[in-house]
């Protein structure tokens, strides 16, 4: 397959009186661990779920390995495994029957089910629990439902939307290593999510949306290196004049016995910086640096908090 | 993929069934005791006044359409209840985003529906035949004509369960016109009691052709011709069989 896993281009859809989306453009690549950055109402549920069905698009190509997913939903559902934020409820049946059941609505007999479900209720923890009912579940243990859920007809492309909201910090971390290792194992996956820190981790490309629209797109290190700012401060004895034109390749500011610069890449030229001031007979007392985060990048462009 | 996903299709409904199933309390037995009651309230303490109707023991008379409501509000209520439950606990997307069509989806409320409605049809027509010794003239005809009701009626209530947006809504239906219409049908009464003015009435009452045609099955008697009880089924069978899946397909109250 040599169609991008995702590909959404020109994608509107509005609410009444609400735009939702006005022209999202985006693709991922088959293997890609990509997260959908924005502020709550910005987007990123109405794509997924124009891409997984459930919202109708006003307009715009929205492909799954190339298929169209209203004209190829058999193909392009299939494709898809997903893990949604809210966390359903049933009376009427265990957690083992229910995944059997979703099993089968993607044409797998429960005979062929078998060994993955017993597989994703080993890996993820929820043996024990194979007989409760979904009311019985704590939340952590819900959102591990709802992974296993996504996974159980083993699909090429996994979607989470906030797949970690409301677990505690070993879940979480739990929840990563086995996101990494899915992704190691070949699966696309686009993940939104309030946690900064969660992209920045896991993903190798993110894009950032704002009122309906991707604003930027990029690995995390990409954009906080274009986007965002970096320093490098030394405490320093020992200035002399000379040092004005040594360092004139480098925008700098000069503050008692302080030196802020600024930088793109603190690490890339932090050595030739210490050099400079070595050789002309600074005595350097302390050498930090500072670099804007994820969540800097995404404040600055969006001008709001994520959550 | 590109033809039925036979096996998605085949899920759902054991889903559906079980579902029901699972809950016989609230979803069998309270028809059968009903009806029971009926027998008992109704048929042996009116049957003191009312010896016969159309030849026919007043207790015998009334069953046929006992099994009529039964069936018809079991198979409507199965079906919608079921729809907006998954709406409401946020079960709905994991059809929805399954490689099912608006078809397959539709048929397997439909049979899950029409399935409990025969159930509890056939648990009221045993309970006749056991309890009063009522005679099945055609017991053929009859299976025939409760599964026919059951699907008219099943397709409707899936109708009904896209279209509502609360249980109240549903609530509605049921009380303010499916069970009222049951008991103008005919089930303690034949038309042919009622003054010209009623009788006519009752002739644009769908669920009285209904009756009309189980008690035909049943017992050989008719108000009504029987065709016209077997085409008024039909018909409903197909207008709410394809008003369902065309709603279904619409996305509209299910899909944003």
């Amino acid at each position: 397959m040599n169609n991008p896993a995702v590909h959404i281009s020109g994608l509107h859809k509005s609410y009444e009186d609400t735009m939702a989306l006005c022209g999202v453009d985006l693709t991922i690549e088959d293997g890609q661990f990509y997260g959908l950055l924005g502020p709550n109402g910005a987007g990123k549920t109405t794509t997924i779920h124009i891409l997984t069905g459930l919202v109708i698009k006003n307009q715009g190509v929205t492909e799954i390995y190339g298929k169209d997913t209203v004209k190829d939903f058999r193909f392009t559902r299939s494709q898809l495994g997903i893990a949604h934020q809210e966390l359903p409820i049933d009376w009427f049946f265990p957690l083992e029957k229910l995944l059997y059941f979703h099993a089968g609505y993607y044409g797998i007999t429960q005979k062929n089910a078998k060994p993955r479900v017993e597989e994703l209720l080993v890996r993820l923890g929820l043996e024990d629990k194979r007989s409760a009912r979904l009311r019985q579940l704590s939340g952590g243990m819900k959102r591990r439902y709802q992974l296993a859920k996504a996974l159980v007809h083993d699909p090429k492309i996994i979607i989470l939307d906030e797949p970690t909201a409301g677990v505690d910090v070993e879940l979480r971390h739990e929840l990563w290593d086995y996101l990494r290792e899915l992704h190691q194992n070949g699966k696309t996956i686009l993940l939104t999510t309030h946690y900064i820190e969660e992209a920045e981790l896991l993903c190798e490309k993110v894009g950032i949306i704002d009122k309906g629209k991707i604003i930027k797109e990029g690995s995390p290190g990409d954009l906080t290196r274009d986007l965002g700012k970096a320093g490098i401060n030394v405490h320093y004895t020992g200035w002399n004049d000379e040092l004005n034109d040594a360092l004139s390749d480098f925008s700098f500011i000069l503050e008692d016995n302080r030196l802020h610069f600024t930088v793109r890449d603190p690490e890339e030229v932090m050595a030739s910086i210490i050099q400079i001031l070595s050789n002309h007979g600074c005595h350097i007392h302390s050498v930090s640096t500072e670099k804007s985060s994820l969540e800097d990048v995404f404040l600055s462009l969006t001008g709001k908090g994520i959550n | 993929m590109r033809s039925m996903n036979w096996v998605g299709l085949y899920t759902l409904t054991r889903r559906e069934v079980g579902r029901f199933f699972s809950v016989y309390r609230q979803t069998v037995l309270p028809g059968l005791i009903s009806s029971g009651l009926y027998i008992l309230i109704f048929g042996f303490t009116l049957e003191q006044r009312i010896r016969e109707i159309d030849g026919v023991p007043y207790t015998l008379f009334i069953l046929p359409g006992l099994i009529m409501m039964n069936t018809l509000t079991n198979a409507s209520s199965n079906a919608s209840s079921s729809m907006l439950q998954m709406k409401l606990l946020q079960q709905l997307p994991d059809i929805l985003t399954a490689p099912l069509s608006s078809l397959e989806l539709s048929l397997a409320y439909t049979i899950g529906g029409a399935v409990r409605g025969m159930v509890n049809g056939i648990l009221v027509l045993l309970l006749g035949v056991f309890l009063i010794d009522m005679p099945v003239q055609q017991p053929l005809a009859t299976i025939g004509f409760i599964f026919l009701v059951s699907w008219a009626f099943s397709s409707m209530g899936l109708l009904l369960g896209q279209l509502a947006d609360t249980w109240d809504q549903l609530a509605m239906m049921q009380n303010f016109f499916l069970t009222p219409l049951s008991f103008l049908g005919g089930i303690f009464y034949s038309i042919h009691m009622l003054p010209d003015w009623a009788q006519k009435l009752s002739l644009i009452n769908p669920i009285y052709y209904m009756i009309n045609g189980i008690r035909y099955t049943v017992l050989g008697v008719f108000d009504s011709p029987p065709l016209n009880s077997f085409l008024m089924a039909l018909f409903m069978t197909v207008l709410f069989t394809t008003a369902a899946i065309l709603l279904m397909k619409s996305g509209k109250k299910i899909k944003q």
